[in-house]
């Protein structure tokens, strides 16, 4: 183990804090595969491309005990007006604006786990892999699991439509770097509706780190609509989670934009549970500066007749680094599977790099798959034609470069937000050398 | 003289296409350009829009007074060259009203003119769409994705009405149209006609010469003109083809040869 789990692993606590029984058995499992087996490293198949440099060569220190949020702090303004709002400051929830609409319940974790909210241990126990898998690869879950307590339940109430809910994440800098862990736990009863908004934007260039799991389990029929924007500083880390489980007919769609952050790591998982089931993957990332940004996603279909489409779109200048590993695992029984995976790159920089690997992997019948990746420069017939009506040959590359992550906002059901952060992608857009 | 082509020799991938080409066009006038396949006519287009992989070995080409070889592309159309071209770029992702804004502002900028909010831009472009006959659903549309040959077309003259350029340079712009598309194509141009404009319209067939009358026509051949005319050349070359290029030159054919002025 390196020296940073060993110090970790040294500070997580003896006693599994209070609360039920169930809740303090997790969190022994969790510190157990942790002290077992630490961070990831490279040697894990899944963290080849990613290293965790940026936090080894900090001295971390694990956020354990509730910090009293400063008071005053100012959190970025939010993309666009939500209903309802929550702030979430160092890991621990600062404030919540707007009225809870109807149908949406809203709690902090601790005070979810004390109480008797139904779903909610099966939820947390059936994350995958935390207690199986003898390996580092999933480290930062075990982590996370070992210390929960802070975080949110999300509730929506069968057959309600709770319009959007914005989290907005944001850490403070400091003298000293901390690494907090959280989880979001998110119950969509059958037939309701939601839209996740999650911002991730912090001010004073912050250098802590962040560790969150986000479990979301989806009745029939539930939709959920989630979108991840994230602009962190160069020097934030943020390892993320997210697994989903859906039943008949869900629907779960996912757009995430990382267009800042040091070292990002996004885990996708869905599991398409009953049939009917549709989910849609959609991203975009930008890079940088010596900027890494990987993402893994992963579909499970399980029941027969649901369908994926994975659609992400890279752009790398600079030191820039981009990993993207998209599988697709279509187990037996999952007949009529329809199942694509998309994922283009532009490179904009002969230093920066991008690693792109599909995975299928078809154990049914009658099952419609398609995968693509690439990795390629500017149309320069495109550069030319838009040179040709008089914009600049650096507007017409940022013009193009634009329009290729602009591919991803565009599907966003609410065309103010899209424009909102197709904006941001052209304010931060990496130039050509 | 708006444009003065000397004595242009230029390759492309290492083989010499024009040959030493020679053309002065004024302000006002429409000349034709046309000639048999791979005489040179589209490199003439490109070399004159600037287009890499164009390598211009000897001569020069003046633009109102100024070395055009020597400007940037993106300085060539704010100085009033455009070139609609033979195949447009589909541009996915790209609204083809924000692209235009964009390339007017950067032109008005250019020529130190206030940019255009998008009010007063919409404003214009309607104006022009109304004027062309051209239904606004391109506006909204990524720039050429999906378009028909036709739509792709009368998009490029779209651009040059709402671009007013200075010298307009038509590729090829009737292949591929059907009559319908063909005429629309040939109303737009002819609108755009004016004193202060040139155009040059370089075409494989008389058919568009129909519907735009030029005032001079050039025959390119293997580099180079080989015989300029009236608009009644074009008709000849329709008729006979290009056969007496080959066969005993333009004394065959019944009209005078390259440099000598045909009076209209």
């Amino acid at each position: 183990m390196s020296e940073l789990s060993t110090q970790l692993a040294a500070a997580l606590p003896q006693d599994f804090g209070s609360g039920p029984d169930w809740v303090r058995a997790l969190r022994g499992a969790g510190a157990e595969q942790f002290r077992a087996h630490g961070l990831p490293t490279r040697k894990d198949e899944s963290w080849k491309y990613t290293g965790l440099g940026l936090l080894d060569q900090r001295e971390i220190q694990l956020a354990l005990t509730a910090e009293t949020p400063v008071s005053g702090s100012t959190h970025p303004a939010p993309l666009v007006e939500a209903a309802f709002q929550v702030n979430i400051l160092d890991g621990r929830i600062l404030e919540q604006n707007g009225t809870q609409p109807t149908g949406l319940t809203v709690l902090p974790l601790a005070e979810a786990l004390n109480g008797e909210v139904d779903g909610l241990q099966a939820l947390l126990e059936s994350l995958p892999d935390t207690q199986k898998e003898g390996s580092s690869g999933h480290g930062f879950t075990a982590l996370n699991t070992a210390t929960l307590g802070s975080g949110l339940l999300i509730h929506v109430a069968a057959g309600t439509d709770a319009g959007r809910l914005l989290i907005n994440w944001s850490t403070l800098g400091g003298a000293v770097s901390r690494l907090f862990n959280t989880r979001v736990c998110i119950i969509v009863e059958q037939d309701a509706k939601l839209e996740l908004l999650e911002q991730f934007e912090s001010q004073n260039g912050s250098s802590n780190a962040c560790n969150i799991v986000m479990q979301a389990d989806l009745g029939e029929g539930a939709v959920l609509q989630h979108i991840r924007f994230q602009q962190e500083s160069e020097d934030a880390v943020l390892v993320t989670r997210t697994e989903v489980s859906q039943q008949a007919d869900s629907d779960y769609s996912h757009y995430g934009f990382d267009l800042g952050g040091g070292l990002v790591r996004h885990d996708l998982r869905t599991s398409l549970k009953g049939s009917g089931a549709k989910t849609g993957i959609n991203g975009a990332y930008l890079l940088d500066g010596n900027r890494h940004v990987d993402n893994h996603t992963m579909v499970d279909h399980i029941a027969p007749g649901c369908s994926s489409d994975q659609y992400y779109r890279g752009v790398a200048g600079g030191s820039g680094r981009a990993v993207f590993n998209t599988a697709v695992y279509v187990h037996p029984g999952a007949d009529g599977t329809e199942a694509t995976q998309s994922n283009a790159n532009i490179l904009l920089s002969a230093r920066a790099e991008v690693d792109t690997k599909p995975e299928l992997e078809i154990y049914a019948d009658e099952v419609i798959a398609s995968h693509g990746a690439t990795v390629g420069q500017l149309d320069e017939q495109a550069v030319f034609y838009l040179r040709s009506r008089g914009l600049s040959e650096k507007e017409a590359r940022q013009l193009l470069t634009t329009a290729f992550c602009r591919s991803v906002s565009d599907k966003l059901t609410d065309p103010v937000l899209g424009e909102v952060i197709s904006q941001r992608m052209m304010d931060v857009m990496p130039q050509a050398d | 003289m708006m444009l003065k082509i000397t004595n242009l020799h230029a390759k492309v991938a290492g083989k010499e296409i024009l040959k030493g080409l020679n053309l002065e066009l004024k302000a006002g006038e429409v000349h034709a350009i046309m000639g048999p396949n791979g005489a040179g006519k589209s490199t003439l287009g490109n070399i004159l829009a600037g287009r890499e992989g164009y390598e211009v070995t000897g001569g020069e080409i003046l633009f109102n007074g100024k070395n055009l070889l020597e400007l940037e592309p993106e300085e060539r159309a704010c100085e009033g060259v455009f070139l609609a071209f033979q195949y447009p770029v589909e541009i996915p992702g790209v609204n083809n009203t924000y692209f235009l804004r964009a390339a007017l502002n950067a032109q008005r900028k250019y020529r130190g003119e206030p940019e255009l909010d998008s009010v007063s831009f919409l404003r214009l472009v309607r104006e022009k769409l109304k004027v062309l006959h051209i239904g606004d659903e391109l506006l909204h549309r990524a720039v050429n994705e999906g378009f028909s040959g036709g739509e792709k077309k009368r998009n490029e003259i779209f651009q040059m009405a709402v671009l007013e350029p200075t010298l307009a340079i038509l590729d090829e712009t009737d292949s591929g149209l059907d009559i319908d598309a063909l005429k629309t194509v040939a109303e737009g141009v002819n609108r755009l006609r004016s004193e202060d404009r040139g155009m040059i319209v370089i075409t494989h067939y008389q058919r568009l010469l129909d519907y735009i009358v030029p005032d001079k026509v050039h025959v390119l051949a293997d580099g180079k003109l080989a015989a300029t005319g009236g608009a009644d050349l074009a008709l000849k070359l329709e008729e006979q083809g290009y056969a007496w290029l080959e066969d005993g030159g333009i004394e065959t054919l019944d009209i005078k040869p390259a440099g000598q002025t045909v009076n209209p």
